[in-house]
């Protein structure tokens, strides 16, 4: 039980890779609090799975572009918790259009789900990562802040901004012993990808040089791995889980 | 707590126990912190970084909200100005 008595709050928990990174925490022994913004249905179902492996658990409904939403979330956390030792950024959300048709609306809730949610809950917990002098700051990002991919020119973008938000933040707090990453998963077996026909996901299988999708639980193993003790010489880094891709 | 802030002497005598605790200075006693001198780059030598420390510090232990970078660094001029911060805002709280 690696994370015993750990807090950790992930947000967008309760689908695809949030799920499993709350899952993989609450196994090892934490405390998780579980955001998530609208889908109460999938929320539901997370928050009796945590519960019967981590009876601490918070389910925590959030819009993380708000920050009336994020100060209120984080001080319900505090208040039942005390602190906040480990932050997983996870919420994102895609809206890929070619620049051309990308109207104002889309370009906005990309950039504010994905980049303006990572800072607003990176500077909420920061106070009490900070008194503690302890912390582990993980965001996702994604190959597109790197590559680039036609059609995401707001998601890349926020990636990419979560990219270097991360390298800047780590270098703020490196001495303080908060450490702050970013986990680049590659193309993952989620409900996204599982619906997309079978030539596609032929075709993604074979670009990656391990032949295959990887697992929710891949990108949760390296999340915990950069979240435990083990990982305290790390920060600023950007790790990809892609199977070889990039 | 009221008490504390009311005094001057004891307050600028904890804040230079609580700058040593919280930043881990092993090699400094608050006798060797003078009221006036500056806290930052000359005097103690404390850099930014330190300043975040002290500011999660000093809002905890006085229960002060400092949102504003500049606020900071006035505050946090010398233990003279920041005893004298701590004293305004604890007023100020208190005529809420």
């Amino acid at each position: 039980m690696e994370f015993k008595n750990k807090r950790v709050v992930v947000t967008g928990a309760t689908k695809g890779l949030g799920r499993a990174i709350a899952l993989s925490f609450a196994r090892e022994g934490a405390w998780v609090a579980a955001n998530y913004s609208s889908d109460d249905q999938s929320a539901a179902r997370t928050e009796s799975e945590l519960a019967s492996l981590a009876p601490k658990s918070l389910l925590l409904k959030a819009d993380v572009t708000s920050k009336t939403d994020v100060d209120k979330m984080i001080k319900r956390v505090l208040d039942q918790w005390e602190h906040v030792d480990i932050l997983v950024n996870n919420a994102g959300i895609i809206r890929d259009k070619f620049l051309m048709f990308l109207d104002e609306n889309d370009w906005d809730r990309v950039i504010d789900v994905n980049l303006k949610g990572t800072y607003l809950c990176s500077r909420t917990v920061l106070r009490t990562m900070i008194a503690r002098k302890f912390g582990r700051i993980i965001n996702i990002t994604s190959p597109s802040a790197r590559t680039g991919r036609a059609g995401q020119t707001n998601y890349s973008a926020s990636k990419g901004g979560i990219v270097s938000f991360t390298k800047s933040l780590s270098k703020e707090i490196a001495r303080i012993g908060i450490t702050v990453n970013a986990i680049c998963p590659g193309f993952i077996s989620t409900p996204m990808t599982e619906s997309l026909n079978q030539d596609i996901k032929c075709d993604l299988s074979n670009r990656i040089p391990m032949g295959r999708l990887g697992q929710p639980e891949d990108v949760a193993e390296a999340v915990l791995f950069l979240a435990s003790e083990k990982a305290g010489y790390i920060t600023g880094q950007v790790l990809a889980v892609d199977g070889g891709l990039i | 707590m009221e008490e504390l802030i009311n005094n001057k002497e004891e307050l600028f005598e904890f804040l230079k126990k609580m700058i040593i605790d919280t930043l881990r200075l092993e090699d400094i006693t608050p006798d060797e912190i003078e009221n006036h001198a500056p806290l930052f780059k000359e005097g103690l030598g404390l850099d930014s970084i330190d300043a975040l420390e002290l500011v999660v510090a000093i809002e905890k232990i006085f229960n002060i909200i400092i949102e504003d970078e500049n606020v900071g660094q006035k505050a946090f001029a010398s233990i003279t100005a920041l005893g004298m911060f701590i004293q305004d805002e604890y007023q100020q709280v208190q005529a809420d």
